[in-house]
């Protein structure tokens, strides 16, 4: 995958479209986990989230850089 | 985990010292997460090598919020907001980058446009408006002298906020957070309770309408603050947002079921003033039983009570039958349907109510479908032209001046006002906030030079940076976490951050320190004279008697408009619109008064037109009933005596129409009953009993 896309002209980091990728991954498992009532066993839910997040984003990310 | 509770043995002894130590702590914790993502940022956005790191430590304190909650959906604004206004700076630059002064007319146009939209919500959803606005003056005053930097200044501009907001949204969730979770299910739970015990009173015995007034202010305040509390928790928790569209039904419901008790109460009362004593105690004896089914001894166990009330319900025919059979008088028989046909409905709706509320506290699927429900808000347009006729002026007159004196500070001066004539405009009282925010400045205007000059230069590295300022950072965000306060501390924290500029390498100007920070100071206190000068509607007479007349047409609205989810953005309108001028609205005031018979009437036509849709009538029926319709809602734009007369006739005439037995029949029935309310707001319309000797007949 290319490091950086061009968009009218715009040089635009390709981290962008692959951080908001992983968004929309994370609300998918969001909702599922939430809709299960999983939150509710863990500790500390935003840790959970965050972490989950960051895991999501950084596998993109190794995939932009390979 | 919460704050740390205060020692048992001091909290007995003397509960004062144990409540301000509980309070204290939170404060506190509330200031350190505060100052730890102020400095977090800081560093980040030095080691980011971005522009201006104070911009994004502003952002912080701007952001910032006790609750998590709240910090992440006003995040979550922030960066809509943010993106809007750039995009459009960047548009607008493109497009004029030569004509200064049709570029600057424009952009004012657009903040006065922005601001005028942020009054059309009152939730976070304004602060993106409110943002969009500034946003672009913001991306676009550093570019005015040399365009070509326009884009260059949009990516700072955004790559700061985010930052900040990255960073507040994660220290406020991770490090002790408060949630506001908690706070949604207590009130939640509270206002059910509340509700609860109401019904049970009303259905003992008959309530005085002042008492029935003041439960109405209640009844709606809660449910707006559950969907205000609502519509912030779905980003902290990803659980509630997974049942959002749970909540709004039972928020829905909830307020349903609170307009047919009223109608039944008013019901009851107007019964009993005419001396329909018997009608009146076979009502009373029908709704005996809803009443004994909520006393129980877990009584606010939505489940139990739930329970109940379906078995109320299926005892509810048995239970009417002999009761009926006393009327043979065909008005009488009238009358009692009417009353049983609403307290029928009552009991379904409790049904409902407390059906969704076990669903909730269970986490269980709810029973039957889930229809989709929106709250609909009612809107002032006429406020929002206030506002952007407000914005606009101050814009285009710093413009001008700016023009004319070619202030090299003008910039700052422009931005200062139009952030601040943005932000403070939704606030109850503008110009008291203003001037809290313009003394908070310039304190913040005073530790900034402490800092600046005297604690900053023998400071090394950002170890020494953080332990030098972090004493003086301090004081805003407590300041904050004091309700009468809290405009002074944000003021004051804007002050020191942004006039203090720390980057990296540090530039020390004491010229410059001195025209930014007067020059600030000078937008703020233009701020506050744009608010003495135009002032908001907020609570003014004009404005209540603007929303009188918003009111009033929502009746139109339920005569007129598509069937389809009308019931509810009903409910919900006229209560937000009875929300904007609550703060200076008494029990018994005018207003409230015509609040209950807009929703009584409003309620009964939309039920009249839904049985309308259902039943197969004949033509003439149904051209009677539907000028009984636009009679009722004609007398609502513009009650006067004449209007009166011709919708009770008409009314009268439909009820002669609808074949005996309809449901039709009893709707109009309740609709002619309400007409005729004499403690209504509708009573000065009506003719005296002794005839013609009203003073309102024409």
């Amino acid at each position: 995958m290319p490091h950086e896309i061009v968009v009218y002209g715009v040089l635009i980091p390709g981290l962008l479209p692959i951080f908001l990728a992983a968004l929309v991954v994370m609300a998918v498992i969001d909702t599922a986990l939430a809709r299960r009532g999983l939150y509710r066993k863990v500790w500390h839910p935003s840790l959970l989230r965050l972490a989950l997040f960051t895991c999501l984003f950084c596998a993109g990310g190794l995939l932009l850089i390979r | 985990m919460s704050a740390t509770p205060p020692p048992a043995a001091t909290a007995r002894r003397w509960p004062w010292l144990g409540e301000f130590l509980a309070g204290e702590a939170r404060a506190w914790v509330y200031v350190g997460k505060c100052v730890l993502a102020i400095f977090l940022t800081g560093w980040l956005a030095m080691w980011l090598q971005l522009e201006k790191p104070s911009t994004a430590m502003l952002t912080v304190i701007v952001v910032m919020h006790p609750q998590s909650g709240m910090v992440l959906a006003k995040s979550f604004y922030r960066v809509l907001g943010t993106l809007t206004g750039s995009l459009f700076g960047l548009a607008l630059m493109s497009a004029f980058p030569q004509q200064r002064e049709l570029f600057l007319f424009l952009l004012a146009l657009w903040v006065a446009l922005c601001a005028g939209g942020a009054t059309l919500y009152r939730n976070f959803m304004a602060y993106s408006f409110v943002l969009a606005g500034y946003t672009a003056v913001i991306v676009v005053l550093p570019a005015i002298s040399d365009p070509r930097q326009i884009f260059d200044s949009a990516v700072m501009r955004v790559s700061e906020v985010l930052l900040g907001i990255g960073v507040t949204a994660v220290v406020s969730d991770l490090i002790l957070p408060q949630r506001l979770r908690v706070l949604l299910r207590h009130s939640a739970q509270g206002q059910f309770a509340h509700f609860i015990d109401l019904v049970r009173e009303a259905t003992r015995g008959v309530l005085p309408r002042e008492r029935l007034e003041e439960a109405h202010l209640d009844i709606m305040r809660a449910a707006i603050q559950l969907e205000n509390l609502r519509a912030s928790v779905i980003f902290e928790d990803p659980e509630v947002l997974a049942r959002s569209a749970r909540m709004r039904l039972l928020n829905q419901r909830y307020m349903a079921a609170a307009t047919t008790l009223q109608s039944l109460h008013h019901l009851v009362n107007r019964l009993k003033r005419r001396g329909r004593d018997a009608v009146v105690t076979a009502l009373v004896e029908l709704y005996r039983p809803i009443g004994e089914a909520l006393d129980v001894p877990q009584r606010h166990e939505p489940a139990v009570l739930e329970e109940r009330l379906r078995a109320c319900l299926a005892a509810f025919p048995a239970h009417l039958a002999p009761l009926r059979e006393h009327f043979e008088e065909h008005a009488a028989r009238l009358e009692f349907d009417t009353g049983a046909a609403l307290v029928e409905r009552l009991l379904e709706e409790l049904i409902g109510y407390t059906g969704a509320e076990a669903a909730l506290r269970s986490g269980q699927p709810l029973r039957g479908s889930v229809e989709r429900v929106r709250f609909r808000r009612g809107n002032d347009l006429v406020g929002a032209a206030v506002a952007v006729a407000r914005t606009f002026l101050t814009m285009t007159a710093l413009s001008l001046f700016w023009l004319a004196s070619a202030w090299p500070s003008g910039a700052n001066t422009m931005l200062m006002a139009t952030v601040f004539s943005g932000l403070l405009a939704t606030s109850p009282n503008p110009v008291l906030s203003a001037s809290r925010t313009l003394y908070g400045y310039a304190i913040g205007f005073l530790a900034g030079l402490v800092m600046e000059f005297y604690l900053l230069p023998s400071s090394e590295g950002y170890g020494m940076l953080v332990l030098a300022c972090a004493g003086l950072m301090m004081i805003g965000p407590y300041l904050q976490t004091r309700p009468a306060l809290a405009g002074m501390g944000s003021g004051y924290s804007l002050g020191v951050i942004g006039l203090t500029s720390i980057s990296n390498p540090m530039v020390y100007d004491a010229v410059q320190f001195f025209n930014t920070g007067l020059s600030q100071l000078g937008g703020v206190g233009l701020s506050l004279v744009s608010f003495m000068t135009i002032p908001g509607i907020a609570g003014s007479r004009w404005q209540q008697r603007r929303v009188l007349r918003l009111l009033r047409r929502e009746v139109e609205r339920a005569a007129r408009a598509p069937l389809d989810g009308l019931a509810w953005s009903f409910e919900s309108a006229t209560r937000d619109l009875l929300q904007q001028v609550v703060s200076g609205t008494r029990p018994g005031s005018e207003l409230l008064a015509w609040a209950l018979s807009v929703q009584e009437t409003g309620r009964t036509l939309i039920e009249l037109r839904q049985d309308l849709a259902e039943t197969a009538l004949d033509a003439p029926a149904r051209l009677a009933i539907d000028r009984a319709l636009t009679a009722v809602a004609q007398l609502y734009e513009a009650p006067d005596a004449s209007r009166w007369l011709e919708a009770d006739a008409a009314v009268l005439a439909a009820i002669h129409a609808a074949p005996a037995g309809a449901a039709v029949r009893l709707h109009l029935y309740q609709l002619r009953s309400a007409l005729r309310d004499e403690e209504s707001p509708l009573a000065p319309y009506q003719p005296r009993p002794a005839a013609g000797a009203s003073p309102h007949a024409p």
